[in-house]
This record gives C-alpha cells, sequence and structure tokens, in this order.
C-alpha cells in the first residue's frame, strides 16, 4: 500500500506541476465562460448598420405602412437612428425593366436589397382552394439580395411586413385588427416540475445543467483516460517500466498510476467548483433581485451522483485505458484501439437527447444499467427525474462489479503488455496473456 | 545458503526455447558472470529471477526465498533496457525510486546526496533526467540499482555503452560492493570484463548451459597450451603446422591453442627467423578463446543440423 501510494504521489506531483495542467485549470473555465458568453456578445454587438431597401410595390398600398411600422423604435438601431430605410420604385415602364434596374442597383450596392410585392398579396381567395392555389404558381412577395442568410434581418422584416399585411387583409374585411390581435393571444404552457419537497417552476435550466454536467462527466473521462494512456505508453517507450517493475507489481504500478491521475482530475474540478461558486456570489451581488434571470442552481443531491459517477466511470474508463497503453508502442497505434472505447462514451451522448424527453421509460432504465452507459445515462436520468433508489442503487452495483471484473482483466493485459515491445498482438493473444498469467 | 539457486528453469516461447534446463548457484560474496552470446537466453534467465516472466518449470531461490515483493526489496537490478523518467528531475527520479525499494524519506535523501556525490552528480540532482548527458543518465541508473543497499544485485549487460572511464569506475564500485559481502550477478558478452571480475561464470549458448564452474578451474582444466604471440610479418604458414589445434589471428597477434601432447616450446623455434616476434607467452586460454572454442564450434555445428533438415 505504502508503495501505490508512492507511485499515486509522483504521478499527481508531475502532472500537476506541468503547464499543460495550470494552463487547462484556468483557462477552462475562461473557455466555458467564452463559449457561453462570446456569442451572446457577438450577436447583440453585430454589425448592425443603416441599409437601403428599395421596395416595388404592386398593390400601392402596403409600402406606406410598412414604412411606418420599420420607423417604430422595436425595428431602430440601439442609437436610435433607422436600422432600414425604404426607397420606393414604381413599377414603371414595366415591372420587368424595374427589377432589372433594382437588380443591378443590388449589385452595385447602391441598395442592400430590395423587397418585391405582387399584386394579390392582399387577397385572401377561398379557404378550401388554398392548396390549389398554391400549385399555380402564385407569386410570392421576394427579398431579393447579395446576401440572404442574415436570418436576424429577415425576420425583422418578415414580421413587419406580416403585420402590414394582415392588417391590411382583416381591415378589408370590416374586422379591427386590435380586436383580431386579442382573440388570437396564444396561450404558454408553463412546464411545472414536482418533487417530493414541493414545486418549482421549471425553466430551461434544469435541462441545461443536467445537459451540462453529463457532458463534462464524458469530457472528463475522455480527457483523463488519455492522460492515464499516454503515461502508461510513455512508461513503456522510456523503458523505466521494467526498473519500476523490479521493485513493485505492475497492479500497484496500475492502480497508483490510476488514482493518482484520478486524484489530479477531482482537484481539478475542485479548483473549478470553487471558482464557480466564487463566480456566482460574485455576479449575483450584481443581477438585481427583481431580474428575470435566475442563476441556474445544483441541487445537492446531483452534485453527489455527479462525484459518484465521475469517480466510478473514470475508474471504468481508466482501466480500459491502460490497457490499451499497455498494448502498443506508441500513441499513434493507440488510435485504432481507443475507438471502440472512444464509442462507449459517444453512444450515451447521442442518447441524452432521447433520455432527457423520457428518463423513466423501460428503454432509458435499461440503458442507464449497461455499465459502460450508467455513469452518463443514470447520472442524467437522476438529474431530470429523480428514479427510484433501487434502481440507482442497481446500477452502481452493476458498475462497480463491472470495475472489479475490468480491474481483475486488465491488470493481466497489462502484466504482459508493458513488458512487449514490436509488434502490436492480436486480440487472440491478449485473450492468451489473461488465459496463462 | 546460496545467494542465487536456480534449478532446472526452462522457458519457452511458442516453439521456441528461450531458456532450457538451466541450473547454477551462486554463493554468496561472488560475482558472477553470465557470459553468452546476443540471444543465447540471458536476459530471459535474469527477468524470471526477477519475477517478471515466470520460468515454465524449475525452481528459482533468491536469498533462500521465493522471489516476491518483499524480496524485491533486497535485490537490486539493472535491466538490459535502461530507462528512466526523463521529465523528472534527478532528486526526485531517486527519492521515487527508493521509496518504492521500502526506504524511508530520510534515510534516501541520506544515500541519494551520498551516491550523487560519489559519481560526481551532486551539480544535476535538481535538473530533469533529459538534461543529463547519456554517460550521466547510465551513472544515474547504476545509482537507482544500488541505492538501497541491496544483498543481491543482478546486473544486465552493464558496461554495454560505457566509455572507459565509466567502466572502470563501475568495475571498482562492483568489486568494493563485493568486499562488503554483496553478490553481484551481470551478464555480459565481453570477455575480458569477466576475466577481470568474476569468481565463477556459466557460458549459455543456444539457451543452454554449456560450461559451469569457477573460472580459474575452468582455465586449469583446458591446461597452459595456449601460445599469445605478437608478432610483425607473414605468419599465415603457421597454420600448416601438425601441431596446431586452432589458431585466431587478429593480424598482428595470435592466440594459439596447440594440440595435446605438443609442448609450446617446441614451437618456438620454427617460427623464429620467419616472423618478428615481439612476444611469446605460453598461459591459460583467454575466456575469449574458450568462448569461441565452445559456442562458435556449436554455433557451426547446429547450421549444419538446420540444413540437412
Amino acid at each position: 500500500m505504502r508503495k501505490i501510494l508512492s507511485v499515486i504521489k509522483r504521478e499527481y506531483i508531475q502532472i500537476v506541476r506541468t503547464k499543460g495542467f495550470i494552463i487547462g485549470t484556468v483557462l477552462g473555465p475562461v473557455f466555458m465562460l467564452g463559449l457561453i458568453v462570446v456569442p451572446i456578445i457577438v450577436s447583440s454587438a453585430s454589425v448592425e448598420k443603416q441599409e437601403t431597401i428599395g421596395v416595388v410595390d404592386l398593390t400601392n398600398e402596403i409600402y406606406t405602412e410598412l414604412d411606418n411600422k420599420l420607423d417604430h423604435k422595436d425595428y431602430r438601431l440601439k442609437d436610435g437612428f433607422r436600422r432600414y430605410l425604404l426607397e420606393k420604385f414604381e413599377p414603371s415602364p414595366g415591372i420587368k425593366e424595374v427589377r432589372n434596374a433594382l437588380r443591378e442597383k443590388v449589385l452595385k450596392k447602391e441598395i442592400s436589397a430590395y423587397i418585391y410585392i405582387p399584386e394579390d398579396v392582399l387577397e385572401i381567395g377561398p379557404a378550401e382552394s388554398a392548396a390549389r392555389d398554391s400549385e399555380q404558381e402564385e407569386e410570392k412577395v421576394e427579398y431579393v439580395s447579395e446576401h440572404t442568410t442574415d436570418f436576424e434581418e429577415l425576420r425583422a422584416l418578415n414580421r413587419a411586413l406580416n403585420n402590414v399585411v394582415v392588417e391590411k387583409r382583416l381591415k378589408r374585411e370590416g374586422l379591427d385588427p386590435q380586436k383580431v390581435a386579442q382573440y388570437i393571444k396564444r396561450v404558454e404552457l408553463q412546464p411545472i416540475k414536482i418533487t417530493k419537497k414541493g414545486e418549482e417552476e421549471d425553466t430551461a435550466g434544469t435541462f441545461m445543467i443536467s445537459y451540462f454536467l453529463a457532458l463534462i462527466i464524458y469530457m472528463a473521462i475522455l480527457i483523463y483516460g488519455q492522460v492515464i494512456m499516454r503515461g502508461v505508453i510513455e512508461e513503456k517507450s522510456s523503458r523505466v517500466v521494467e526498473v519500476v517493475l523490479s521493485s513493485l507489481k505492475p497492479f500497484q504500478l496500475m492502480m497508483g498510476k490510476i488514482l493518482g491521475i484520478g486524484a489530479v482530475g477531482l482537484t481539478q474540478f475542485s479548483i473549478w467548483t470553487l471558482f464557480g461558486i466564487g463566480a456566482s456570489l460574485y455576479s449575483a451581488s450584481f443581477i438585481p433581485s427583481g431580474a428575470d434571470f435566475a442563476m441556474p442552481s445544483i441541487p445537492a443531491h446531483v452534485f453527489i451522483y455527479f462525484v459518484i459517477f465521475f469517480i466510478l466511470g473514470y475508474f471504468l474508463f481508466g482501466t480500459l485505458y491502460a490497457a490499451i497503453g499497455s498494448m502498443v508502442n506508441s500513441e499513434k497505434e493507440a488510435q485504432q484501439l481507443v475507438m471502440p472505447v472512444t464509442m462507449f462514451l459517444i453512444v450515451p451522448i447521442m442518447l441524452m437527447i432521447f433520455i432527457i424527453r423520457a428518463p423513466d421509460s423501460s428503454l432509458s432504465v435499461f440503458l442507464s444499467m449497461i455499465p459502460f452507459f450508467t455513469p452518463i445515462l443514470m447520472f442524467l436520468r437522476i438529474t431530470v427525474l429523480l428514479p427510484p433508489f433501487g434502481q440507482i442503487g442497481a446500477s452502481v452495483v452493476i458498475l462497480t462489479l463491472t470495475i472489479v471484473l475490468m480491474v481483475w482483466l486488465v491488470a493481466k493485459i497489462y502484466r504482459v503488455g508493458i513488458l512487449m515491445y514490436g509488434k502490436r498482438p492480436k486480440f487472440a493473444e491478449v485473450v492468451r496473456w489473461i488465459r496463462y498469467s | 545458503m546460496n545467494a542465487l539457486e536456480i534449478e532446472s528453469i526452462s522457458k519457452r516461447f511458442g516453439d521456441f526455447y528461450a531458456v532450457k534446463k538451466l541450473s547454477f548457484e551462486i554463493p554468496p560474496g561472488t560475482i558472477y558472470g553470465l557470459l553468452g552470446p546476443n540471444g543465447a537466453g540471458k536476459t530471459t534467465t535474469i527477468r524470471m529471477v526477477m519475477n517478471i516472466i515466470i520460468p515454465d518449470e524449475g525452481s528459482i531461490k533468491v536469498l533462500d526465498r521465493r522471489m516476491d515483493e518483499e524480496m524485491k526489496e533486497r535485490v537490486g537490478y539493472l535491466p538490459e533496457d535502461r530507462g528512466l523518467y526523463p521529465k523528472m528531475k534527478v532528486g526526485e527520479l531517486l527519492l521515487f525510486l527508493a521509496e518504492i525499494k521500502g526506504l524511508k524519506g530520510s534515510e534516501a535523501r541520506k544515500e541519494i546526496d551520498f551516491w550523487l556525490e560519489r559519481f560526481d552528480l551532486s551539480d544535476w540532482k535538481s535538473k530533469k533526467v533529459e538534461e543529463l548527458s547519456r554517460g550521466m543518465q547510465q551513472k544515474l541508473q547504476f545509482i537507482v540499482t544500488v541505492i538501497h543497499q541491496p544483498e543481491l544485485i543482478i546486473l544486465d549487460e552493464p558496461f554495454s555503452g560505457l566509455d572507459p572511464v565509466n567502466t572502470k569506475l563501475l568495475k571498482d564500485i562492483m568489486l568494493e560492493m563485493k568486499e562488503k559481502g554483496r553478490t553481484i550477478v551481470f551478464s555480459t558478452h565481453r570477455m575480458e570484463q569477466v576475466e577481470m571480475i568474476c569468481d565463477n561464470i556459466c557460458l549459455i549458448n543456444k539457451a543452454e548451459s554449456v560450461l559451469e564452474g569457477n573460472l580459474s578451474q575452468i582455465k586449469k582444466e583446458y591446461g597452459k597450451n595456449t601460445v599469445v604471440l605478437d608478432y610483425d610479418g607473414e605468419a599465415n604458414f603457421i597454420k600448416n603446422f601438425p601441431e596446431i589445434e586452432k589458431i585466431d589471428d587478429y593480424g598482428k597477434f595470435m592466440e594459439i591453442r596447440l594440440k595435446e601432447k605438443s609442448a609450446p616450446q617446441d614451437l618456438l623455434p620454427k617460427l623464429v627467423g620467419k616472423i618478428n616476434i615481439n612476444k611469446y607467452e605460453v598461459r591459460e586460454p583467454t575466456l575469449n578463446a574458450i568462448f569461441i572454442e565452445k559456442v562458435g564450434g556449436k554455433e557451426i555445428k547446429d547450421e549444419e543440423d538446420t540444413v540437412s533438415h
């Protein structure tokens, strides 16, 4: 045991001291924060500028109102200037000629786009023939521009135009648009999550947090598993392994390595957790209490299960990565063998949406009991809808038994593998190692 | 009690025997040489002693007990493939490797300082291993082997790649250890080192022992019918003399083994005047000659066997 401790200590100190670890620990949260914050900043500070849009209005009724609508403050730039300046073009001498002329203007960048409104836009037509009409090549309202991928802009223009068109249609029928708007006001389904402790308003928060934490388990296993594998390969290729084995058993070396690197992982998480708590306390003091932005919080039991499933998952996959490291001579060679192991991690990630939608379906229960999926899927189920304790307990027991079995198997592979150089062993050979050692 | 007892061990890899029915004993406080050409089975034997490979049959007793984890603390091992953690600092590396040999921290630190001083590496204690030159790394590797004051020291090709200065340093330390009552086993294919320091030897070829025992006794058995000739000139004609058993001609130096009943002093007159003789020495055969006779001859025979298959 003392020898394993020495190995753990060595692994821990050697990794924690590297620049990679320090940078990763500091930049990890920054990176994650960046992943959330940067898109928000970018989209809100997007390159909004005044644009001139030509309008060919064959109805002759829409232009003025559309112009008024776009003058409303909803459509203005932050500094109060109009975002969209409209310019009307008469369809003379002919529609075709005007459209050609406008096309030229767009290409010369005199205007950024033009909108073509056909004559029959305000017609309603008999309801039952709607389907037939669409087959008859109904003329469409067109937005013609050099680039048509700014969905933000398209949505804004679309909304303004639709408001105008619908209002006009209603007025033609003698209906009061404001009244109609009240009649067709939508209702929203508000999800309320009830637990034994009471009820709480469910927001997208739970979903995000579940998804996020499960992803962290996935990433951590993947990253630290590779660290184990690389460590084993390094010991092999630097040939230090035989020196070490003249003092301790292969099993001690393997366990020491897995435990030491696991401790590094937990250290990193602790730092991040403290960072997170600090950051949320700090930012909470800035957010006014009445703000509709609620900091999503992680319930204590979720956090405990997170730690449990991370540790168990790390052990299960850590042994696999150690086995792979012992079987190969270089990281390049390892890549092929890593694939199937990575698949065991990717499959549950792909199943996540299904599990979140149906956390207590029998298929979900079954999937979360498969030991290689348990760390991610059972944890996910816990965050979404706390399963009966029997199920959690059963999955933990199955997972633990699998770990014991894997450690036993891998120790045999590892024992032979770390002293083997040259050709990568075939599957049959590995089976023989297990049988004979 | 013997420091090491090997009884009829065999190891097969597939159909290939790496070691076959090998037996020898090493009395404590002696230096034992394990000789043999490359691929003879020396390293496999040593690895079996270290419990890294498990023999298919036979038994090994280290310091009168079966090799286990506890015993590893009483044995020092220098593997054929040298290796250290390149990214670790010298002092930390030694501390770690001493700790897993069962040394306590304070004890280990004392030993580390002593050995670094002894090998003139004290200035490098806080440098990374990868910054050291090859020669320094070899010295470091040797410190790793002996830092826990093992009773039995097993060295696999300890002299390979060493420059003359370090070779001498290592040889001196081996003799010093012997004086302290430690037992040393080492493998090599370089005969002159064996002749200088070994008490007993085992010559292995093709997985089997071909010669085993006390070195001076072995030499005596081969008798004083070897002539070492240091000369200038064309000496090819000597081959045709009837009393010649075997000649190793190096151009200016020749080791001649005479047939059993011929006297060395009868050869000298036949040479006088035909070549320039700088030295004419009658002595026991060198181990090299014994080695080549034992191994070389057998090898040729074996090759003929394989051809006739």
